[in-house]
């Protein structure tokens, strides 16, 4: 019983492994910093938490377009700051956690090890029109948000984070 | 005979069950919300107290909080800090919410090991009036210890705050315009 399970399970996680690592090693084709595949966490005016879409910068307007449904809007000049981080998320949701979860003999660790993947996260802070403050995450795909803020950066946006931690440090130095 | 018997028991229970529930769920609604509905609260930024949490951390928290205010209903209006529309209502509370203590996790080690990695976080959540007179204190946590992202322990934190702020007992009545 154990021994077919054992060769049942071997294929399976040996064919998730190969194709996250594939996944890995894609190059990526250059992306237009201004129009990019993302995901908003939370915080979209009238946007579902978690929606998949599109984010780009029309205008003096940042837009948030899901694939159904109304679109968000943020005027540039109404971001007070745009905060760049980098996290480690977990592949394939709630069906490859219960997937991990169901695996025998420690087998979901093993899994865990490599479903997992580096994502950017794009946290904007803006005002709006009534002076309410307002927060708002995206989760783009690696390396897509530094392009992305340096985009905003241009159009007058205050940016923090990833690669502009050492601009900040100077700013502070030479504000002492 | 028998019959008879466990058929007026049922009948006793029955009747005892309606009585309690019509007794208790009039007191309950009296304790904890009397005139609740008439405050509005504005939600302010969170502090972070100092303790280097993550900016998306702090969004998420004061997003997830407005989101989780709403769906109390305990409160006429749920407002943004620095919201000018907050000037107008007079029976306003104010939502301050002071980081305590922050313990960064990783999904990746969450997945991998199970018991190592969580995501803490511990606020102290004070509801105060506009003269800064606090109405309810309390320190609450959140945190995600298995499933789901690190920012999970956001939406946690923010629902255990909008549950203690249900329970706790908040005044009958705002002051009027005038006493002010």
């Amino acid at each position: 019983m154990t021994g077919r399970t054992l060769r049942f399970l071997i294929p399976v996680v040996c064919f998730t492994v190969s194709l996250m690592s594939q996944d890995g090693d894609q190059a990526k084709p250059p992306v237009s910093p201004s129009v990019v595949h993302a995901r908003a966490i939370l915080g979209f005016e009238g946007i579902s938490n978690n929606t998949n879409g599109e984010l780009s910068i029309e205008g003096d307007n940042l837009i948030f377009k899901p694939a159904e449904g109304p679109i968000a809007q943020i005027p540039i000049a109404s971001i007070q700051g745009l905060f760049l981080s980098q996290e480690d998320k977990e592949v394939g949701g709630t069906p490859m956690a219960l997937g991990r979860a169901a695996t025998p003999f420690g087998g979901g660790r093993a899994i865990g090890l490599f479903a997992h993947k580096k994502f950017d996260f794009l946290t904007l802070e803006y005002l709006e029109p009534n002076g309410g403050f307002h927060g708002a995450i995206c989760q783009l795909d690696k390396g897509q948000g530094q392009a992305f803020g340096s985009e905003l950066e241009i159009k007058g946006v205050h940016v923090s984070g990833l690669n502009n931690d050492s601009s900040k440090l100077e700013t502070k130095n030479e504000a002492k | 005979m028998k019959l008879n018997r466990g058929a007026s028991c049922k009948a006793v229970m029955v009747a005892l069950t309606i009585g309690l529930s019509a007794l208790t769920l009039p007191v309950r609604a009296g304790v904890n919300r009397p005139g609740v509905a008439h405050w509005s609260v504005v939600v302010n930024q969170v502090d972070a107290g100092g303790l280097g949490l993550a900016p998306e951390f702090e969004v998420a928290i004061y997003e997830n909080l407005l989101d989780e205010l709403v769906k109390t209903k305990q409160f006429s209006a749920v407002l943004r800090s620095g919201d000018r529309n907050a000037n107008d209502v007079s029976a306003l509370l104010i939502l301050k919410t002071t980081v305590e203590s922050y313990t960064p996790g990783s999904e990746t080690k969450r997945a991998v090991t199970t018991v190592a990695g969580a995501t803490k976080l511990k606020v102290r959540s004070q509801l105060c009036t506009r003269e800064g007179k606090v109405v309810a204190e309390r320190v609450v946590d959140g945190n995600v210890r298995f499933f789901g992202g690190n920012l999970r322990a956001t939406h946690n934190l923010a629902r255990n705050v909008a549950k203690a702020i249900t329970e706790s007992t908040l005044p009958e009545s705002a002051p009027s315009v005038n006493e002010e």
